[in-house]
C-alpha cells in the first residue's frame, strides 16, 4: 500500500513534468528550453538453488523521471529521481536522488552544484581512476536498473579548446551511511594529443589517502580502441582494456584490472590477507541483429568476469527487445562459479535471472 | 551543268561546312579543361552546410521491405568542419550524445558508465550511420579527382571520385555526382576500403533556410540488404554562435 503511494506520487509528478515540459517545448528557440524523460521498469529476478533461507523471487517497480531546465544556455537545472519498491523477505519503498544540481556557465568557466554524476574513469567493468565515480558493478556494468547515484559536490571547470581542468570538492554527509565515502577534493586535467584522449587526476579524502593518477582512451586503426588508468593510492591499481569491432557490428570489450587488498579497493568478499587481486573481464555484444530477418530489434551481450587469483568467475548473459520508440524488454542472466568462499562462488545462489520490461518516454 | 549538279554540289557544300562547325565545337568541347574537382567539392558542401556554426534537425525514417518501421530524431550542432555535435532525441536514445572532433568520436551512452571512444567501424552501423550525420564536409575528408559528365535523369552532373585523406572520414571512397548548373549533390555512391559498395544515396530535396539553399531530404540505399533504405529529413536549420566548451570531449553531462 505505502509504496502503491509512492508510485503513484512518482507518476502524477512524472505526469505534472511532461505537461510542463510539453508546454514549454513550444518556446523552442526562446531562452528557456526544458527536457524531460520518464522510464517505468518493472523487474523481477529469480534466483536458483537458493543456499540460504531467502525468498527466491525478487520483486522491483522503478520509476524514474528526470527533468532538465536550461535558460539562455547560461544557467541550468537538472534533476533525476528514483522511486523503487521491492517485494523479497520483506516489502521496501526508496526515493533516490540520482542527480539534482544547478550549473552556471560563464565564459570559459562552468560551476555546479548539487548531486552530480561525473565519469572520470575509462573503464568498463571496472575503474581505478574514476575517484569520483558511481560504483563500478563488472556483472552489471550498463546498471540495468539505473540505480547509480551521483556524488553531492561543489565543481568548477575551465574548458578552452582541447584543453580541460576540473576541481571537485565532494562531502559525505548526505551519503546512505553504507556507502563508506569521505569528503573528497579531486583535480583533472584532461586533453586530447595526437588521438590520445588523456586525463591527469590528483586529490585527497578526508582521514584518509592522497591519490594520484592518470586515465587514457586512444582509437587505433579502423577497428581498435585501447583504454587505460593507472591510480596510486596507498599502492598501485593499474587497469588495462581493449575494444575490437567487427564489420558485422559484433564487439569484444577485454579489460585486466588489478587493485591492491587495502580498505579502499577490497570487496566484502575478499578476505583482508588474500594480497593484490587480478581481475579479467571479456564480452561480446552485438545490438541489433539486423542481418537476420525480423531481429532488428534485439540485443545480446555475453560476458565473463573472473577473479584470477581465486578462480571464481560469473558469467553474464543479457538480451534486449525492442517494441516500437517506448517499450522494451530484457533478460539479464548471471551464473556465479567457483568455491563457496571465493569473490564470485560465494554468491548464495546458482543462477540468478532478470526478467524485466521497461517504458521509457 | 545540270541543274541536278548544282543542287547537289550546294548540298555537299552545306554537308562540308555543317561537319567541320561539328567538328569544331566538339574538338573545343574536348579540349575543355575538366572542372576543378576541388572547387566543385567544396560548392557542393555548402548545400549542407550553410554557416560555419549552425544547428539542424535531423529525422531518419528507416523503411524495410517499403514499410517504415523506425522513426529517430537528432539535433545536429556543427562548428567549423571538424566538430560536430549531435543529441539524440527520440525515446528510445535519448540522452545518448555524439561528439565528433576532428578524427576522433566519442558516444557518451546514458547506461554505460563513460564516454565510450567509437572506432571508425563502428561509425558505419546502420543505414544512416553515425558517419552520416555528424561528417557532411566532404571538402575536408576526401581528395576529389573529376571522372566525366553524366545525366542523372535528365540532369546534367559532374562525377567526382572521392578518395578518403584522413583517418575521421567514413568511407573509403565515394562516387558523388553534382549538379553541372550549381555542384548541388544529385548522387553518391559509398565504398568501403574493402571495395565493397555499401551503400547509395539520393538528394532528393532543397529547401531555402536563413536565405540558403540547403539540403532537405536525402535518401539511403542499403547495397547490402536491399530490403532497407533510410530517409534523412533536415529541418530548421538555423545559424547560431555555438560555444567551443559545447564540443569538449570530457564532459558527458549535456543538455
Amino acid at each position: 500500500m505505502k509504496y502503491g503511494v509512492l508510485i503513484s506520487g512518482f507518476l502524477l509528478l512524472a505526469g505534472a513534468c511532461c505537461t510542463f515540459a510539453q508546454d514549454a517545448a513550444s518556446s523552442e528557440g526562446g531562452p528557456l528550453k526544458t527536457r524531460y524523460s520518464v522510464s517505468v521498469i518493472d523487474d523481477a529476478t529469480f534466483y536458483g538453488n537458493l543456499r540460504e533461507p531467502l525468498p527466491d523471487v525478487l520483486n522491483q517497480v522503478l520509476v524514474e523521471p528526470s527533468f532538465s531546465l536550461r535558460y539562455q544556455d547560461r544557467l541550468s537545472f537538472s534533476t533525476s529521481l528514483i522511486g523503487v519498491a521491492g517485494t523479497y523477505s520483506d516489502n521496501y519503498s526508496q526515493l533516490r536522488v540520482k542527480e539534482t544540481y544547478a550549473s552556471l556557465s560563464a565564459g570559459d568557466f562552468d560551476f555546479t552544484a548539487g548531486r552530480k554524476m561525473v565519469r572520470w574513469g575509462t573503464g568498463y567493468a571496472f575503474t581505478a581512476a574514476g575517484v569520483l565515480d558511481p560504483p563500478r558493478n563488472p556483472t552489471d556494468p550498463t546498471d540495468r536498473l539505473n540505480l547509480n547515484e551521483g556524488r553531492d559536490m561543489v565543481k568548477a571547470d575551465w574548458v578552452r579548446g582541447r584543453h580541460a581542468l576540473s576541481i571537485a570538492w565532494s562531502t559525505a554527509a548526505l551519503a546512505p551511511a553504507n556507502a563508506d565515502l569521505h569528503d573528497t577534493t579531486a583535480l583533472r586535467y584532461n586533453v586530447l594529443v595526437r588521438g590520445f584522449d588523456t586525463s591527469l587526476i590528483a586529490g585527497h579524502d578526508r582521514d584518509s589517502d592522497s591519490f594520484g593518477g592518470l586515465t587514457f582512451t586512444r582509437v587505433l586503426g579502423q577497428a581498435w580502441e585501447i583504454h587505460g588508468e593507472g591510480m596510486w593510492r596507498d599502492q598501485a591499481v593499474v587497469l588495462l582494456g581493449g575494444k575490437f569491432t567487427m564489420h558485422s557490428g559484433v564487439s569484444f570489450i577485454g579489460e585486466f584490472y588489478t587493485p591492491p587488498n587495502t580498505a579502499y579497493y577490497r570487496d566484502m568478499s575478499i578476505s583482508p590477507l588474500a594480497g593484490r587481486q587480478h581481475y579479467a573481464f571479456f564480452n561480446a555484444s552485438k545490438s541489433r541483429l539486423r542481418e537476420l530477418p525480423g531481429w532488428k530489434e534485439w540485443d545480446i551481450s555475453g560476458s565473463i568476469v573472473a577473479n584470477l587469483n581465486n578462480h571464481s568467475s560469473t558469467g553474464v548473459f543479457d538480451v534486449n527487445r525492442w517494441f516500437g520508440n517506448h517499450f522494451s524488454s530484457y533478460m539479464h542472466m548471471e551464473i556465479p562459479h567457483g568455491a563457496k568462499t571465493s569473490d564470485y562462488g560465494a554468491a548464495p545462489y546458482s543462477t540468478a535471472t532478470s526478467l524485466g520490461v521497461r517504458f521509457q518516454l | 551543268m545540270s541543274r541536278a549538279d548544282c543542287v547537289l554540289r550546294w548540298f555537299l557544300t552545306l554537308f562540308f561546312l555543317a561537319f567541320l562547325l561539328t567538328y569544331a565545337l566538339v574538338s573545343h568541347a574536348a579540349s575543355l579543361p575538366a572542372p576543378d574537382a576541388e572547387t566543385l567539392l567544396k560548392r557542393s558542401d555548402a548545400f549542407r552546410n550553410g554557416w560555419p556554426a549552425y544547428v539542424v534537425n535531423v529525422k531518419i525514417t528507416t523503411y524495410e521491405a517499403g514499410r517504415s518501421d523506425e522513426e529517430h530524431l537528432y539535433e545536429v550542432s556543427q562548428k567549423g568542419t571538424d566538430k560536430t555535435y549531435v543529441d539524440f532525441m527520440s525515446p528510445r536514445e535519448k540522452g545518448r550524445h555524439l561528439l565528433m572532433l576532428g578524427d576522433d568520436m566519442w558516444v557518451y551512452l546514458p547506461d554505460t558508465s563513460r564516454p565510450v571512444r567509437i572506432t571508425p567501424l563502428e561509425r558505419l552501423t546502420g543505414d544512416a550511420s553515425n558517419g552520416d550525420v555528424a561528417r557532411t564536409n566532404y571538402a575536408v575528408d576526401y581528395s576529389p579527382v573529376f571522372l566525366r559528365n553524366e545525366k542523372v535523369g535528365a540532369v546534367d552532373c559532374n562525377v567526382l571520385e572521392l578518395t578518403a585523406k584522413r583517418k575521421g572520414a567514413t568511407y573509403q571512397r565515394i562516387v558523388y555526382w553534382l549538379r553541372t548548373e550549381d555542384a548541388r549533390p544529385v548522387r553518391a555512391e559509398f565504398y568501403l576500403t574493402s571495395g565493397k559498395h555499401i551503400k547509395s544515396a539520393t538528394f532528393d530535396e532543397y529547401e531555402p533556410y536563413g536565405g540558403k539553399t540547403l539540403l532537405h531530404k536525402l535518401t539511403l540505399y542499403d547495397e547490402i540488404r536491399h530490403t532497407s533504405h533510410s530517409v534523412l529529413e533536415y529541418s530548421e536549420a538555423t545559424q547560431r554562435k555555438l560555444p567551443d566548451k559545447l564540443f569538449y570531449q570530457g564532459r558527458a553531462d549535456r543538455f
